[in-house]
């Protein structure tokens, strides 16, 4: 004769135990950072499109578009994750719509608040360290007595008068920006995915907007790498 | 009685599985390799291997001879090193390589050097994404080596010597496996012994010339803070000189003919008209013992390749941006495109492109011809 308050008890911790594995599968177990490439509200597309200078007369085509992103953490008041070589390389030309980073091997819902940087920290651009997407004999290398390029956007201006090639290459370590962003319900989805808006017409869309005819080219003088790193602050949102 | 029965019948057991295994495990023994030792600088970076395809000193020995047979040929006259001799860096000096048909193939030959960093994308149109795929490919080509595949295994495989090989490299010849010894040989083909790595291990100086065609070499130029470059960096990397790896990233348009007259180059991979005229960067390691140049081959001197760069570009749709902005003006005048170098300054890079030469790699004995050499089973 089994007493019906063990059936109970078997039922109840059976119960517990389909309770717990549900609620464990339904945590996501990584984190998913998917940048999308937008001039304003027009997905980028390589080459082929033309959008309007931001600053004056003409329209520009971008070829090539590159970006470094680093030192990414996961924070909250307990929990803090920092990723081990973190350095990656956000490109478009490779067939998808986004660039991707997958953090994995982690609980989302136990963090707060994603941060990252554009750029590369002052001590990895300073070296020749081979770390994440990090290589000395890339494009994205100046040389090793300057460091790295933080950002790479190539193309060509066209006015009524002539086309012209556009060259922002923007670097040093002044341009290093930390930009963090919340983790929860509205930013992240069910499935660990955080979407976000890389908008390239911020770097030229300031108090006083670029005009790319004035300066078509920024490499090595700080004053116009400056002007354009400082849109590094609003480059990157969710979207 | 029966205990002592029993006994026999399963020490009989025993013995069978032990013979059968034994003879299992034996005819089945992966050969006995290690890998092969080499050393190549930190500033190389990170380097991949086939993991199907371990190099160990089997299978570069195996490569080696295979690398050096005219055997592998249609008329058993044109081996892998009759367009790629090592005294020239694994270059042949003609504008076109010839093979067995006698006909001037499409494209100079290319250098065989470092191929484990630099673009993950062989041929001078990328064609091939691995040296494995590429190793027969001139083999089987109709100009190149003009052989039947089908056949050429069955003519090594009654060759003693390479029954031995092949069972040691990798157990099995076939076609898969003599690319990937020609891939594994290539792969042992590492220079950095040139004055200008002595140079990064702080070994020498260079000279003031030298030192001044390093510094235009690294440099893209701007104006806006007095700094002269010859660009050459926007396209072939520090350290290596080669093109670079992450995608195509490695390929360029450098100036070389117009709209009309753009040959296809990365476009017949690709498909796409952004990549139309665009080709690989080929490393300028050993570039002073390599000419002719670019992958026609129509720059015979290292004089008339950076009298192109110094005003001879031709402007077309995809040229690379990087060339038409260098211009070491501090007004733009983009209709001429030109580096706009001083005599000095193009002198200065020259004697610079030759600090890349490695004696040492040029007359290794491990990369020479083991025919030559005649201890082939050393």
């Amino acid at each position: 004769m089994i007493k019906p308050f063990k059936i109970v008890g078997w039922v109840s911790v059976l119960l517990l135990i389909s309770i717990a594995i549900v609620w464990h599968n339904a945590v996501p177990k990584q984190l998913t950072l998917r940048f999308y490439p937008f001039l304003g509200n027009k997905p980028l597309v390589l080459n082929n499109e033309k959008y309007p200078n931001p600053g004056g007369k003409g329209v520009f085509t971008i070829r090539d578009f590159q970006f470094f992103i680093s030192n990414l953490e996961l924070t909250n008041n307990r929990n803090h994750y920092s990723e081990q070589e973190s350095y990656h390389l956000a490109r478009f030309d490779v067939g998808k719509a986004y660039y991707e980073i997958i953090v994995s091997e982690i609980s989302v819902s136990k963090f707060k608040q994603l941060v990252f940087n554009v750029g590369i920290d002052r001590k990895a651009n300073g070296t020749i360290v081979i770390a994440g997407d990090l290589d000395p004999n890339s494009r994205m290398a100046w040389n090793w007595q300057v460091g790295y390029k933080f950002l790479l956007l190539e193309g060509s201006l066209f006015t009524q008068e002539k086309q012209q090639p556009l060259v922002y290459h923007i670097g040093f370590n002044e341009s290093y920006t930390r930009l963090s962003f919340p983790l929860n319900s509205n930013t992240v989805s069910n499935e660990g995915i955080i979407e976000l808006k890389v908008d390239i017409l911020t770097l030229f869309n300031q108090a006083k907007p670029i005009d790319m005819n004035e300066i078509p080219n920024v490499k090595f003088d700080p004053e116009d790498v400056a002007k354009i790193a400082n849109g590094f602050h609003h480059f990157i949102s969710v979207m | 009685m029966l205990k002592m029965k029993s006994l026999a019948a399963v020490s009989f057991v025993c013995v069978v599985i032990t013979v059968v295994s034994t003879y299992f495990f034996s005819i089945n023994k992966q050969p006995n390799t290690q890998l092969v030792e080499f050393t190549a600088p930190f500033v190389f970076g990170r380097f991949q291997i086939p993991k199907d395809n371990p190099l160990t000193v089997e299978s570069v020995k195996l490569g080696r001879r295979l690398f050096y047979d005219p055997l592998l040929s249609k008329n058993n006259k044109v081996s892998c090193a009759s367009c790629h001799k090592q005294s020239l860096a694994f270059t042949d000096g003609l504008a076109f390589s010839v093979g067995v048909s006698g006909k001037a193939l499409p494209f100079n030959s290319m250098s065989l050097v470092n191929l484990m960093w630099g673009p993950k994308h062989f041929f001078w149109n990328g064609r091939s994404s691995s040296l494995e795929n590429q190793a027969l490919q001139p083999i089987e080509h109709v100009d190149e080596m003009g052989s039947n595949l089908d056949d050429l295994i069955e003519e090594l495989s009654e060759i003693k010597a390479y029954q031995i090989l092949f069972a040691q490299a990798y157990g099995e010849l076939n076609g898969a496996n003599i690319a990937k010894a020609l891939a594994n040989f290539q792969r042992s083909l590492v220079s950095s012994n040139s004055r200008y790595d002595q140079f990064l291990r702080g070994e020498i100086s260079l000279s003031e010339q030298e030192e001044l065609g390093r510094k235009l070499f690294m440099a893209h130029p701007d104006t806006k803070v007095s700094l002269r470059g010859g660009n050459c960096i926007d396209c072939h990397s520090q350290f290596l000189t080669s093109g670079f790896s992450s995608v195509f990233d490695g390929f360029s348009n450098n100036g070389l003919d117009d709209d009309i007259n753009l040959a296809e180059g990365l476009y017949s991979l690709t498909k796409l008209e952004a990549h139309r005229g665009l080709f690989k960067a080929p490393t300028l390691r050993n570039i002073a013992v390599t000419s002719p140049y670019m992958h026609d081959g129509r720059f015979k001197t290292l004089e008339e390749v950076l009298a192109h760069y110094n005003g001879g570009i031709k402007r077309s749709k995809t040229l690379s941006p990087l060339i038409i902005e260098a211009d070491n003006l501090a007004d733009a005048k983009a209709e001429h495109i030109s580096l706009n170098l001083a005599p000095h300054e193009v002198v200065a890079i020259i004697s610079f492109l030759h600090t890349l030469t490695d004696e040492s790699f040029l007359t290794n004995k491990a990369f020479s011809d083991p025919f030559k050499a005649g201890k082939l089973n050393d």
